[in-house]
Formats: C-alpha cells, structure tokens, sequence
C-alpha cells in the first residue's frame, strides 16, 4: 500500500511536467493552430538560462528571482522566435506547415547553441532541497515531488483564470473558434499570435526548469520532453487547459504503473517506453478530440 | 551498361585515392586518424580520449617522431552517429592516414570496420568496451585494447565471491551501450551461477525511477549491478536509491569510473564499488598524469589514458613495422606483445595473443571503491 502512495506522488510530479509541456503546446495550438515541436528545446533554455543565472561568478541571482528571470528570458526568447520564424511566414501567406517547418529549424539552433555555450555535459541546477523522503498525510515523496507539484498547480490556475476570467483570454478563444470573424470584430491576430508564443515559451521553459530539479539535464533534453508533452496533449486534448494536465497525469500513470506492476500480469516491464506511443495511437484512433473536448463543440 | 561505366568510374576513383594516399604518405609526416564525437552524446566520452591521443602525438614528436618523421593525427567529428563515423573514416582514408583510432562508441566504431576492412586500413579503438566488435565481422585489420564487458563483470564476480551472492538485480538504461553492458553483464552473472531475480530499465528522459527502485526494493536482491551509462537517468536512479531508504550494495561498470558522475550524483555514491582500468599508484600513470596536467593545465582521469595508449601502441606498431606500409604496420600492430600500458592494474601489458584482436590483459580490470565523493583506492584486481 505504501508503495502505491510513494508512487503516486512520483507519477503525479512526473504528469506535472509532461502536463506543462502540453499546456505550451496548447497555448500556442490553440489561437495559431500552429504545433511548435520547438517546446522541448524552450524548456532547455529556460532551465540553461536558469542555471546561467544562478550560478555566474558575476552576478549569481537568489534562487526565486533567478527562476522568474529564467522564465521571462524564455518568453523573450519566443517573442523572437515568433518574430523570425512564424510572423514572415503568416504574413506571407504561407500554408500552417511552413512556421512548423521554419519552428524544427529553430529547434536545432536553439539545441546547438546551448551545446556550444555550456558544453555537452549535463548540468545540475542547484536546488534548496534534500532527497530524504518526506511524508505529506498519507503521501511519501521528495521535497522536490511536492514543490513540482505546487508550482505546476499554480501554473494551471493561472493560465485556467486567464483563458476564463480575462478579455484576453476571451480573445484567444475568439481566435481559436473563428480566426476571420475575431478578425473582423476588431482582435488583433498579431498581438493574439506573439502573447501565444510568449506565453508558450516562458511556460516551456518553466517546465524545464522543474524537468532538471529530477535530474541534470544537457542540450539534448529537449526531444524526449518534447515527445511526452505531445503525447499527454493528444490525450488531453487541445480544446481546454484542464485536458493539458488531465493528459499529462494519465501518462505519467500509465508509465509508472506499467514499470511497476506489468511484469506480475505477464507483460514485460521494459514495455513502460512505449506507453506514451501506445496511448497516443489508441487515443488518435479512437478519441482524436482527447479526453476533455472544447467548450463550443460540448454545448 | 550504366553499371559498368559507373563501376569504371569507381575503379578510376578509387585509384586516384591510392595515388593521393601514396602520395601524401611520400610526405614528411605520417598521419594517423582520429575519430571523436565533438558534438553527439558521446562527447563527453570519446573527448577526453582523444585529449589522452594528442598528448601522446607531442611527447612522441618532441621526442624525434617515427621513422624520422613527425606524425600529424587527421582529427574528424562523427557525432557519434554510426553513418557519419564510416563516412569521416573514408574521408581519413583518402586523406592518407596510415592508421586510424575509433575514439567514439563501439556502435561508431563498429560502423567504421566497414571502411578499414574495405580499404585496407589498420584501425585500433583503445576505449571501446563491446563485446563483439572483433568477432561479429572477420576483419583483420581490426584492434580493440578497452577492457571488454565481459572482463568487467567477472572482475567484479571476483571481487564479490567471498559475499558468495546467488540473487542479484540488474539496472541500466536504454542507450544503445547501457544495453550491451546490461546484455554481457547477465551473461557473466548467469554463467557463475548467479540469478537476476529482477533487471530494470530507466529510459533516457526519464523523470524518475521511483517504479524501478520500489521493484528492486521488493524483489529484495543481495546486490544491485549498474550497467546503464546515461548521465541524468543514473542521477534518477541513485536519487530513488536513497530516498526509498536503500541499503543494497552496489557494483557499477566501468562507465560510472567516468569522474563526471561524481559531479552530477554527488555524494549519492559514497560506498559503491566500480569497475576501472586505472590505478594511480602506477609509475606509468603517475608520469602521464604529470605530462597531462602541464599541457593542459588540469588534473587528468582514466578516459585520458586510453587515447594517450592508443597514439602510443599505434606509433610502436609503425616503428616496428619499419616502413609506412599499412600491410606491414597491421602485422606489427597484430605482432604487440608487453607493450608497458598506462591504463589497467599495476604491470599490465598489452599483447594480442594469436587469432585474437583484443589487447586488454584480461586480469588488468581493477575495482575501486567511491569515497567521499571520489575514486578511492584500488580493493580488487584481476578475474581470479
């Protein structure tokens, strides 16, 4: 039993990660209708930059100041990446595949860049936290667990008050639901298009920040990131910002359930690598909206 | 008819290669290849190695060079992509080189067999570990001086024999390396009658082993054998280790001898024990520590060592062949026999016994124990 209780908190701050990747994604789907692969590698710059910040023997930044900077530099960092990549493009005329396309290239700069500033070798980011378990009611875990928890939650609220509460928020729905007549009714899809972007990038890159409090991570971390985040989004679905983490924590479980418990029903546990492609294909053939469908298309 | 013009072609081609080969070797120095990954996963592996070869190349050359003349070491990136290392072996090929070192992965090197087999030109990893690189294709012109996985492991059977363990885990990665280390490491483990009651795999990404070490924890094992290699997911398994409470020994493979992971799991590895091929107390490492640390002006570790092994036994190979014919320098490299190595336990020598191209003493694999944060002492050494 208190096995299960170490692993759901294991599983739900591993979800927690996967769910920010897919809310970057959703954020940037949903008024652009553009899939931006790029993520992975934001949460690589925010999580380097992060590191940059803390630990330069110039200026080293307290830990909250140096993670909020980190986070704002990322969302500059997708202001420019709209800029370059995605605005020429648009503007242009060109079909949703041409800023995908021109968004993988970026992918790459972004990932050799960091190689060539900070090396190849994984890099820790310091973090005010111990390893011995702790106890919260029944639940076990690390501080970090809890803390990627928090902060994820915060996040989610966040982002949920924003796309409910606000006229921008209202405004991005507009655009999600009819680009042309949003248009018309005096939106401005530019401004719609670099607040997706931005918003997009800086919670990229807090994901990635909370990504290597797990483990140090290099200039490569961005793919596999950027896989599970893909794939707990098909599962949510794109529709609503409660789908981005309702999809990341289905994934974390499955994986962690199927590397814990597979093998004593007979199926090798080795399989947990492919739960992610596994679900995203169940769920691209039968549920291709995801779980939590979009408000319009529910009434 | 197209494929006998192109065939032609290929032929014209490939004898103008011979010609610039011949004519680049009429040159006053002799070139040896190196193949590294300066910018894939396997940098921070296969550059260190290749920092220990350019080391070697100027003692050799501030010493006299070769048959009097200097050597120049032709330095190429394969981002250790299989693919691109046959390519950047041509490339060497072409370029004349006499000799060629495989600094990267065993999975890069084996890709570039395909080349030196073809062309005909020696080749020598002094790093890689894989079991089969010189059984799974005949290629004579082929040599291997890392300590192979199967050495490790009995090293470490060794060392644990007196514990007398009969179940065990087995953790590693799904790198391509991790599951190689993994694969030879059951072999050795059930070949001494020891069974692995639970073997567990942590997948580059990761964000925990949680699920891999509650398993571990619950199958109960005597000890805990690490053949995985990923820097972050080793992290996440020591991570889970302690926070679940373990108390497990634990015996790693030589990849973990690699100082880095002592900076990204520090402190999480006090008390294991790994595999290394590296005493410090070694006058020949004491000396080559010496050398390194003055050129380039920081401490060196075990990876240095063989590449600077490597430069060292490619240039003997050429001074007792006499002549910079690759024919004649493949039969001196397959002829080495006591060459004094800097790598491996006290006194060990290279030697490629008849038929076999694999140089590493079987008994020159060491086990070291971690202590506060560091390589410790030498507890264990030899397969006996």
């Amino acid at each position: 039993m208190s096995d299960i209780l170490e692993l759901l908190v294991s599983a739900a701050s591993s979800g927690c990660i996967y769910g920010l990747v897919a809310l970057s994604y959703l954020v940037m789907i949903r008024p652009t209708g553009i899939i931006n692969f790029a993520v992975g590698e934001w949460a690589a710059v925010g999580l380097f930059a992060a590191f940059f910040l803390l630990t330069n023997r110039w200026l080293p930044l307290p830990y909250a100041l140096a993670l909020i900077a980190a986070v704002a530099f990322t969302g500059l960092i997708g202001w420019g990446t709209q800029r370059i990549a995605v605005r020429p493009l648009v503007e242009k005329g060109a079909p949703i595949l041409g800023p995908i396309l021109a968004l993988l290239g970026m992918l790459a700069i972004f990932r050799e860049s960091i190689s060539l500033i900070f090396g190849p070798d994984p890099h820790n980011l310091p973090a005010p936290f111990g390893l011995r378990q702790v106890s919260l009611g029944p639940f076990a875990g690390t501080p970090r667990d809890f803390f990627i928890i928090g902060c994820t939650a915060a996040v989610f609220v966040g982002v949920w008050l924003f796309f409910e509460r606000t006229v921008w928020g209202k405004a991005f729905e507009a655009v999600a639901l009819n680009r042309k007549a949003a248009a018309l009714m005096g939106i401005n899809l530019r401004r719609v298009t670099v607040a997706a972007f931005v918003g997009g990038a800086a919670i990229a890159g807090f994901a990635g920040v909370l990504y290597s409090l797990t483990a140090p991570r290099d200039f490569l971390m961005g793919l596999p990131l950027a896989v599970q985040g893909f794939s707990a989004l098909v599962v949510g679905g794109v529709g609503r910002v409660e789908g981005a983490i309702l999809g990341g924590m289905i994934l974390a479980l499955a994986e962690q359930l199927t590397a814990r418990y597979a093998d004593q029903i007979g199926i090798p546990s080795g399989m947990s690598l492919g739960v992610p492609f596994l679900l995203m294909i169940v769920f691209l053939l039968a549920r291709p909206t995801g779980l939590l469908r979009p408000k319009e298309a529910a009434a | 008819m197209t494929s006998v013009i192109s065939r032609r072609l290929f032929g014209a081609c490939a004898a103008a290669a011979v010609l610039a080969a011949g004519a680049a070797a009429a040159q006053d120095t002799i070139k040896i290849g190196v193949i590294t990954d300066k910018t894939g996963t396997a940098k921070f592996y296969a550059e260190p190695v290749t920092e220990g070869s350019m080391l070697a190349a100027k003692i050799i050359n501030a010493a006299g060079g070769v048959l009097g003349k200097k050597i120049e070491l032709l330095i190429e990136d394969d981002q250790n992509k299989p693919d691109v290392s046959a390519t950047v072996a041509r490339k060497l090929v072409d370029a004349g080189v006499v000799f060629i070192l495989s600094n990267t992965s065993t999975t890069a090197t084996q890709q570039q067999q395909t080349v030196s087999l073809e062309t005909k030109t020696p080749q020598l990893t002094p790093s890689n570990s894989g079991e089969t690189l010189t059984t799974q294709i005949d290629n004579p012109y082929f040599f291997q001086t890392g300590p192979l996985f199967s050495y490790q492991i009995n090293t470490l059977l060794s060392y644990t024999r007196a514990k007398q363990y009969k179940r065990v885990a087995l953790m590693t990665d799904n790198s391509e390396l991790g599951q190689l280390v993994a694969k030879s490491f059951k072999a050795g483990l059930e070949k001494a009658g020891v069974q692995v009651i639970v073997e567990e795999v942590v997948q580059r990404g990761a964000t925990s082993a949680v699920p891999q070490m509650q398993k571990v924890r619950a199958a109960n094992p005597e000890a805990i054998f690490q053949a995985g290699v990923l820097g972050p997911e080793m992290v996440l398994f020591f991570r889970a280790y302690h926070q679940l409470g373990m108390k497990t020994p634990i015996l790693g493979s030589y990849n973990l001898s690699i100082p880095l992971y002592l900076t990204m799991a520090k402190d999480l590895m006090d008390g294991i024990v790994i595999v290394d091929a590296y005493d410090r107390e070694k006058p020949e490492v004491k000396a080559f520590e010496e050398a390194f640390q003055k050129e380039y002006g920081r401490p060196a570790f075990n990876l240095n060592a063989y590449g600077y092994d490597g430069v060292r036994l490619v240039v003997d190979a050429i001074k007792r062949a006499g002549s910079l014919d690759k024919e004649k320098i493949r039969a001196a490299m397959q002829a080495t026999k006591d060459f004094p190595a800097t790598i491996g336990a006290k006194g060990m020598k290279y030697t490629f016994p008849p038929g076999k191209r694999t140089g590493f003493d079987p008994e020159g694999v060491v086990v070291r124990l971690i202590e506060n944060n560091a390589h410790g002492r030498v507890v264990h050494a030899g397969q006996k």
